[in-house]
């Protein structure tokens, strides 16, 4: 064994610089997909798909602009109710009541097992035929009673309909979250003192909260999506205010895509606000 | 309600079951106010259980448990006990602080909010006058510069610590203490043992489960052995170190003597 110890009288030896080794493969993959984009919108061009000039007349119209702000709306507002009827779903799946686990089970798969558009269409053309009035009395004094189809409305169908849909979804997602907090916090939160409901609304809430914000913020983006088939009972929405104009103009590519740029709008509107709620309640 | 002149704690002929596993085999025990008990035995053997048990989040098949005089989790109905309402259990607890082995700070919280927890929402303390008793128990336990601190921007060490100070500010009698420095590596272990004893000082009933030598032989008045749910061994440090009866407490002296 011997050791050399370098001095000023014996020259230092050269670093050797390191050379990272490169991949070339995927390089070359690249170049061949960006050549196929160019092909593409080469072709595009040529072919003239789209009248940029349509879209331009459309893209801020006042009626198309209604039906963005309609879609959002309607997506944020079903959210909001979606959140609230997740949570007490969640709740009631955790509490270990047999009755109460049973109901919850039962409306998850109720509401996530049917396609959306189904229930809108129920909730708009069947519920009312099935309850013609909706009239609630109590020891004699009648509190409400309207007809079934004044309530619902496109807008009332389609909120209704979206907020039960997603609150399948919610429910799933928070009992996700209440379920990944640590059982030590509760322990903690008990020998503290805390009751069930405080400690819920104080350590577990909030940090399950913390838990959920990205796959909600994914159901948001879905949810705004899914506010297209309200078309389908004819709410004023964004997608219906397009393909009624198209049905007059024949302008289809155009109006689609003055839609879908709508939509992605709305979509990153949705990503900035997970993106803020992340940054402002970080996960720890 | 306070009986000041009562054992802080008994626990009169516990037992609990795990499916086939009995996990507290028929165990009695007084501990007067003010006395520091190592809890010793191999893991298994159910000391976190019995410390659980003392706080009610563990129930237990059969027996009684007292703290300051108190039947804890049941009320006693003939020769029935009746599990008490969750907001009774609670007021129980306020009086028992509890130190956990993974320390379980509430992680959406800084230190001072993890202290202030107990104070502001079970107490129902104002915000000032909790602040300023978590900032006097932070001090105590030498974390004052760490208050707006997260759980993980802190060391084991000094999360524990933090923990420790979170259980003293609902200023119960009695600590039950899990394995308190059971996750901490040598050096935190001792910023840790130190913050014990202090509590040792004040006159506090202490049950510390520990493998911690330090905490055996420093401070603690008292030391149990427990084996496969059973206390087979009630003695003093000295004699527990100079004359372990059982077996299992022999092999342990000798590996750790």
């Amino acid at each position: 064994m011997s050791i050399v110890v370098a001095n000023s009288s014996s020259a230092p030896a050269a670093v050797q610089r390191v050379v990272h080794r490169r991949h070339w493969g995927a390089w070359i993959f690249g170049v061949v997909v960006l050549l196929g984009v160019a092909a593409l919108v080469k072709a595009a061009i040529a072919a003239r798909i789209v009248d940029l000039g349509i879209v331009g007349q459309y893209i801020f119209s006042r009626q198309i602009v209604t039906g963005a702000i309609n879609s959002l709306a309607l997506g944020t507002v079903a959210l909001l109710i979606a959140v609230a009827v997740g949570l007490v779903t969640a709740l009631m799946r955790v509490s270990g009541n047999p009755i109460l686990v049973a109901f919850a089970a039962a409306y998850v798969y109720l509401f996530r097992g049917t396609p959306m558009l189904i229930q809108l269409i129920f909730w708009f053309n069947a519920f009312p035929t099935m309850f013609k009035r909706l009239h609630v009395e109590v020891w004699g004094t009648v509190l409400v009673s309207v007809p079934m189809t004044q309530l619902i409305t496109p807008y009332g169908a389609a909120l209704l309909g979206l907020s039960l849909a997603e609150g399948a979804y919610m429910s799933e997602i928070i009992r996700g979250g209440i379920l990944a907090v640590d059982a030590g916090q509760r322990d903690a939160a008990r020998s503290l003192g805390m009751s069930t409901a405080r400690l819920m609304r104080r350590i577990v809430i909030p940090q399950a909260s913390r838990i959920i914000v990205p796959a909600t913020g994914n159901q948001y983006i879905m949810l705004l999506k899914s506010t297209s088939l309200a078309s389908a009972i004819g709410y004023l929405e964004l997608l219906r205010i397009s393909t009624d104009i198209y049905a007059s103009n024949f302008r289809v590519v155009e109006l689609l895509t003055v839609a879908a740029f709508w939509y992605l709008v709305m979509t990153a509107f949705a990503t900035a606000i997970q993106t803020g709620l992340e940054q402002r309640f970080p996960h720890r | 309600m306070s009986v000041s002149d009562g054992p802080a704690i008994r626990i009169e002929r516990v037992t609990k079951r795990r499916g086939a596993l009995t996990v507290l085999a028929d165990v009695s025990l007084e501990v007067p106010r003010g006395q520091v008990v190592a809890l010793l035995g191999p893991s298994g053997a159910g000391k976190s259980t019995l410390l659980r048990c003392i706080n009610h989040l563990d129930t237990i098949d059969s027996g009684k448990i007292f703290v300051d005089g108190d039947l804890i989790g049941y009320r006693e109905h003939g020769d029935v006990l009746h599990e008490l309402p969750d907001d009774h259990i609670s007021r129980q607890r306020q009086r028992v602080g509890m130190v956990f082995q993974n320390f379980n700070l509430f992680r959406h919280l800084t230190a001072i909010d993890n202290v202030m927890a107990g104070p502001l929402h079970v107490r129902g303390m104002a915000r000032p006058a909790a602040e300023a008793l978590a900032r006097t128990l932070l001090k105590q336990v030498g974390l004052e510069e760490k208050a707006a601190a997260f759980p993980n921007q802190l060391s084991g060490g000094q999360q524990q610590r933090v923990a420790i100070a979170r259980a003293l500010a609902m200023s119960p009698g009695v600590m039950l203490l899990d394995e308190p420095t059971s996750a901490l590596d040598p050096e935190l272990t001792q910023e840790v043992v130190a913050t014990i004893r202090s509590l040792a000082g004040q006159g506090l009933t202490l049950v510390i489960a520990t493998h911690e030598m330090a905490i055996v032989r420093d401070f603690a008045d008292r030391v149990l052995f427990m084996v496969q749910g059973e206390l087979v061994e009630d003695a003093s440090p000295e004699e527990f170190f100079r004359v372990p009866r059982h077996e299992r407490a022999r092999q342990f002296v000798a590996r750790h003597a």
